[in-house]
């Protein structure tokens, strides 16, 4: 076979090799070509020896009450005002066509209610600027809790976008 | 505008379990989830935590990454591998993490506490000596700091096919990137680990 190092710009052949995942006939052919290569021999022996050396970073032992917090917030989220529901479902797509209308809706709604707060209090900051401050937690649709819905949004939209980036010629 | 199940993400043939699974979740299945998320749950939170390299922040994010899929589960549609679609979650969050941590936080995250201190090798009936400690230590210190000084997509990458063993393909579907990019990303995460830890594997263990 021809020298990966030499021939390719990302001889991942020899990653392949030494993380074990190179299988019959091609791990043969490079075999033989690592026998004949020093160049290729030492590199795959210097990646042997970092893959050794992370195999030996052991993450810490999740926390035992992880599964009762997730159960908990879940029952939080289900416990929550209609309006909260309302603005999970449009982060997290309830219905998926109307992800730009939904979003549109929210960043009016918000507005509105932003807006109309800020009528209600004389002397508050004509800039907007204090808008997260007047939300109140009754008001269920915040500043931050828009901002996160678009991203969401944001975050599912690029989901769609995997399978035309998978069909891409390489 | 997707295709069907397994056609995305480097799945490999044959039914995803996991996408099952979820489909029983959307269809009010409690039990289903439960099984995803104990299934799941230790390999995306030490994902996580190699990514951010702070548990608690870690645990965190797995747990918006399990919220949010749960979340969703009235509109799951098994168009991508679970993995894929549960990695993709995580890395975004992760990312966004970084991003936001990166500067604040860079100095405490490389000196302070990471709550892993305790050497993975260190049971009971063979318990290693002080100096044997501090020189694990201080090994797992030193790779940390070169998987912390690679950038995030880079080391996100590298965490997805050294310890979660996916395939190129699904490492593209997860960071929405050609098969090429990620070959291009990989090469040049580990170059940049052979050299920042050559001084250990010369001098080190061997
Ligand atoms: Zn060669």
């Amino acid at each position: 076979m021809k020298c990966p190092l030499q021939t390719e710009e990302t001889p991942v052949v020899l990653l392949d090799y030494a993380a074990g995942r190179l299988e019959g006939a091609r791990r043969l052919k490079l075999e033989r070509h690592l026998a004949g290569c020093a160049r290729c021999e030492a590199f795959r022996a210097e990646q042997a020896e970092v893959w050794d050396l992370l195999d030996a970073w052991e993450p810490p032992a999740v926390s035992t009450g992880f599964n009762r917090v997730l159960w908990r917030r879940i029952d939080e989220a289900a416990a929550a005002p209609w309006h909260r529901k309302l603005a999970e479902a449009l982060r997290f797509g309830a219905w998926k066509p109307a992800f730009p209308i939904a979003a549109a809706a929210m960043v009016i709604v918000a507005g509105f209610v932003f807006d109309h707060r800020t009528e209600s209090r004389p002397g508050s900051d004509p800039s907007g600027a204090t808008a997260t401050q007047i939300s109140t937690p009754n008001s269920g649709i915040e500043a931050d809790q828009v901002e996160k819905t678009l991203d969401d949004i944001q975050l599912l939209r690029q989901f769609d976008a995997v399978s035309s980036i998978r069909s891409k010629p390489i | 505008m997707w295709p069907g199940v397994n056609t995305i993400g480097g799945a490999s043939a044959g039914p995803d379990v996991d996408a099952q699974l979820m489909l029983r979740v959307r269809d009010g299945d409690e039990d289903s989830f439960r099984v995803l998320l104990d299934k799941h749950r230790n390999p995306l939170v030490h994902f996580l935590y190699r990514m951010v390299q702070v548990q608690p922040v870690a645990e965190e994010l797995a747990q918006e990454v399990f919220l949010r899929i749960y979340r969703t589960r009235a509109s799951y549609e098994p168009t991508a591998k679970f993995t894929t679609w549960m990695f993709r979650i995580a890395t975004h969050l992760a990312l966004n993490w970084l991003r936001d941590e990166k500067h604040a936080r860079a100095e405490q995250r490389l000196d302070g506490p990471r709550g892993d201190e305790m050497p993975a090798w260190e049971v009971p009936d063979r318990k290693p000596s002080v100096e044997q400690r501090m020189v694990h230590q201080a090994r797992m210190q030193e790779i940390r700091e070169a998987i912390a000084r690679l950038p995030d997509k880079q080391r996100a990458a590298v965490l997805m096919h050294k310890y979660e063993e996916m395939e190129y393909s699904q490492i593209a579907s997860v960071l929405e990137c050609s098969e090429s990019a990620v070959k291009s990303l990989l090469f040049r995460a580990y170059e940049t680990l052979r050299a920042g830890l050559a001084h250990m594997v010369a001098g080190g263990k061997r």
